[in-house]
């Protein structure tokens, strides 16, 4: 990366901070800063899912003195599942359909936007770029709304009509793409879809379900392919011009006998190709999956020093129990370590990182008890990573389950359930590891969690932001996993947290079941 | 008696019939023997004659079949209704073991069956359990003890749940688990997506000893990283720090999970049929239905 793209780049990103850019440059390719900072203005903060602030104002030596400075009742949602995101002092609440914008230091109302019809579908967030909101409607459509009052700009057009998966859509290369699970018309395949981020037209569509042309439709045995659905959102490397994303299970998806082969592409991580949408490397961490173990986790990445060598890497804590260490420049399998103690669906080969499941753990009629259990060891909540302290934190799930088929019928049906043995049930921990080797450093007990939800966030100052299921936020020394600061917000969380700055002043933010929550520092007493 | 019989299932149908009209039926009429405790103490016995060799008794999973009820406080996925359930009876299910039943079994067995299976996937109270309650009150209090830990109508204990409403709350099956199940937690909690914050209800019983030298015993109402809620042995609520404890003992659990093999199994039956039908039915909301 050559120091005159660089400088260029920061202009660019202070003059859209201060709003002075109405319309797109034609050469803006990278939206936002490598890390977040006042700005939350994606999902994970940033396109590298890091999710690390730099914002400092919050210390492990001050957070004990963190205080509630409000709180908004979201009308019409529940169980929130979404990431708020922030710009120049607005914070954007997502549904499907409607955004309600508050002044982000006072949690006040100063937009909505409704389009009918009102739904309480699970949508995880929207986007904010260019003084532009993005989010999704769920038939399928993208919008674009003035981030100052809501006025609608655009209705995304052309392209094959999908269902989105109520994955927030992610700006990048002067696109917005958006993610679903079903493509219209056929038994599920998952998709990354993408739009004109300047006028809404349909650009291209990557499925994740190989079509007769991929030498990758040979490896389901003549079952016609369906699953590989995707509802997480991707990471994006501007560099490299690569997004990843994390791909579903196959379907059917218990009961492997009739798709005999690896099952390409579910349970993979993809690099595709922004500009047009191919396929550019894969990694399946789950062949022949019978568990539902997606790899729809969060992928982050991170420029580190892997066995003394410099390495460009995506990181992934998978369903299936193992932290995996890919080079993120062409897909080579790095590392895989297991990041919870008991994993027994099968094996991963050291060398090359591919997966062998073990036949005796395929769900029965009788009931296979194995680990981790089909809700993974960990799922869709975002974790963190803190290049200072060189940990990567996860919610990680202890426990295994058991998997019952209803009959030997190929479409045969399970479900999640915890295993009857109560040495194997669900314990949810905020668990540390060396974001290097896989070692586990510390574990911070989520005491009465037993099921996923919330995630993660950490920041130069130190900290880590540890909300749980049963509403309880705790902020941990980064480095220790001491708690230094926790709040009852009296809710079930489900949903990953924020911080972001207004006036000089940081919030932490969180949205519990039908309210968002910030906190911040006491106000200096005059 | 068969005349009789046959009268009220006329009667009954054609009652049905007039309900089946104000209702919002599912797809089918409604089963003539709903509701009905004769007809499902019937068709208890039918199923545990033919049906429990694969599905287990009272409907949950056996060596072949699938669980027909569940224990799961969400729904599972592709739960069948009333009328599909009938239909899987009669009609078997294609390439799987399940047999079809028409013509091997009168249909008034197996709508008894189906009025059996409802009860069991109902709340208690809507379809109780068939016994001797007099029986079953008298087992309550005396043989079973179970006044020492639970309150019935404001007489009894507080260290467990209070049963006074306990069959317009739980399922059939539900009570007979918690009864007959070692460390009763609802199975498959963790897969389950909570739509609402609930109480721990577990009744863990713990010891905990605190950095003040004190030991509590008592049952855990609630805990998390930084507080905990214990209802002592001395039927006092404590109100606890983390920062004050030195640690939690979780000891065993004080409810009994064997009284299918401590009680006579008539005296365990007619228990059932006592609480099976300790409660308030909700009004309905239609007015003058069940």
């Amino acid at each position: 990366m050559n120091r005159g793209a660089d400088g260029c780049k920061s202009l660019l990103a202070r003059l859209i901070g201060a709003g002075l850019l109405y319309a797109l440059p034609a050469m803006a390719q990278d939206t936002f800063p490598a890390q977040p900072g006042k700005d939350w203005p994606i999902y994970g903060g940033s396109y590298n899912n890091q999710r690390y602030s730099s914002l400092k104002d919050i210390t492990a030596s001050n957070a004990a003195s963190l205080q509630a400075k409000w709180t908004y009742h979201v009308e019409g949602l529940q169980g929130l599942e979404s990431v708020p995101v922030v710009a120049n002092g607005v914070m954007y609440v997502s549904g499907y359909n409607r955004i309600d914008a508050l002044d982000a230091r006072t949690g006040n109302i100063i937009w909505r936007f409704r389009r009918k019809p009102a739904t309480s579908a699970f949508q995880r967030g929207a986007a904010v770029a260019h003084n532009r909101v993005y989010i999704t409607t769920n038939d399928g459509h993208v919008l674009a709304l003035d981030a100052r009052t809501g006025a609608q700009i655009w209705e995304s057009k052309g392209g094959p009509q999908v269902l989105f998966a109520g994955t927030p859509p992610m700006v990048a290369n002067g696109k917005i793409l958006v993610t679903g699970n079903r493509f219209h018309g056929s038994d599920g395949g998952g998709f990354v879809q993408a739009f004109d981020e300047q006028t809404g037209e349909y650009r291209w569509t990557w499925r994740s379900i190989p079509d007769n042309t991929d030498p990758a439709i040979k490896t389901w045995g003549g079952h016609v392919p369906g699953g590989g659905p995707i509802w997480i959102g991707g990471a994006y490397d501007p560099d490299l011009k690569l997004v990843y994303y994390g791909t579903g299970q196959p379907n059917p998806q218990w009961s492997g006998k009739g798709r005999p082969g690896d099952n390409l592409y579910s349970d993979c991580i993809v690099a595709l190709d922004i500009e047009t949408g191919k396929l550019k490397w894969f990694f399946q961490t789950t062949p022949h999956d019978t568990h539902d173990y997606d790899a729809t986790e969060i992928v982050v990445l991170a420029d580190v020093t892997f066995k003394g060598k410099p390495r460009k890497v995506a990181l992934q804590a998978n369903r299936n129990g193992y932290y995996y260490i890919l080079d993120r420049t062409n897909g080579e399998f790095l590392q895989a370590t297991p990041f919870v103690s008991r994993v027994d669906w099968g094996k991963v080969d050291p060398k090359t990182g591919k997966g062998i499941p073990d036949p005796a753990h395929e769900p029965t009629v009788k009931g296979t008890i194995t680990c981790p259990s089909t809700a993974g060891a960990t799922n869709w909540p975002s974790p963190t990573y803190n290049p200072a302290t060189g940990l990567f934190y996860v919610t990680a799930t202890e426990g295994c389950g058991v998997n019952t088929l209803a009959s030997s019928a190929p479409d045969s049906e399970t479900s999640y359930l915890e295993s009857p043995r109560d040495k194997e049930s669900w314990q949810l921990y905020t668990r540390a590891i060396d974001a290097m080797t896989g070692e586990i450093k510390w574990d911070f007990k989520q005491i009465r969690s037993n099921h996923y939800g919330p995630g993660l966030l950490t920041s130069e100052g130190g900290i880590v932001f540890s909300p749980e299921q049963f509403g309880q936020v705790s902020v941990l020394d980064a480095k220790s996993g001491k708690s230094l600061w926790h709040y009852n917000t009296g809710d079930l969380i489900t949903a990953s947290p924020l911080t972001y700055s207004v006036n000089g002043r940081q919030y932490l933010a969180i949205a519990s079941g039908t309210n968002i929550f910030a906190f911040g520092l006491p106000e200096k007493v005059q | 008696m068969k005349a009789a019989l046959t009268t009220a299932l006329v009667i009954c149908l054609a009652f049905t019939g007039a309900w089946a009209q104000r209702r919002t039926a599912p797809s089918g009429p409604s089963n003539p023997f709903a509701g009905n405790a004769e007809a499902i103490g019937q068709g208890e016995q039918v199923y545990n004659r033919n049906c429990t060799a694969c599905h287990g008794p009272n409907g949950g999973a056996g060596e072949i079949g699938p669980e027909i009820v569940h224990n799961l406080s969400g729904s599972l996925r592709g739960e069948l209704n009333d009328n599909q359930i009938l239909e899987v009876i009669r009609n078997g299910t294609p390439r799987t073991a399940m047999p079809a039943w028409k013509g091997k079994m009168a249909d008034d067995d197996i709508l008894k069956i189906g009025a059996f299976l409802h009860s069991l996937r109902g709340t208690a109270i809507d379809n109780p359990l068939p016994g001797d309650v007099a029986n079953g009150q008298q087992v309550f209090w005396v043989k079973g003890q179970c006044g020492s830990c639970h309150m019935l109508a404001g007489r009894g204990g507080l260290r467990g749940p209070d049963l006074t409403n306990i069959a317009a709350v739980r399922k059939s099956n539900s009570i007979i688990d918690a009864l007959t199940k070692p460390n009763h937690r609802i199975y498959g909690d963790g897969g389950v997506h909570l739509s609402a914050l609930p109480p721990m209800d577990t009744y863990d019983a713990v010891q905990i000893n605190l950095n003040d030298g004190r030991t509590l015993d008592g049952v855990l109402l609630n805990q998390d990283g930084y507080s905990l809620q214990l209802l002592g042995s001395d039927d006092q609520l404590y109100l606890l720090d983390r920062e004050q404890v030195k640690g939690v003992v979780t000891k065993a659990p004080i409810m009994p999970t064997d009284y299918d093999k401590r009680l006579l199994p008539g005296e365990f039956k007619d228990l059932l049929a006592f609480l099976t039908r300790q409660g308030t039915k909700p009004p309905s909301l239609s007015g003058g239905e069940e």
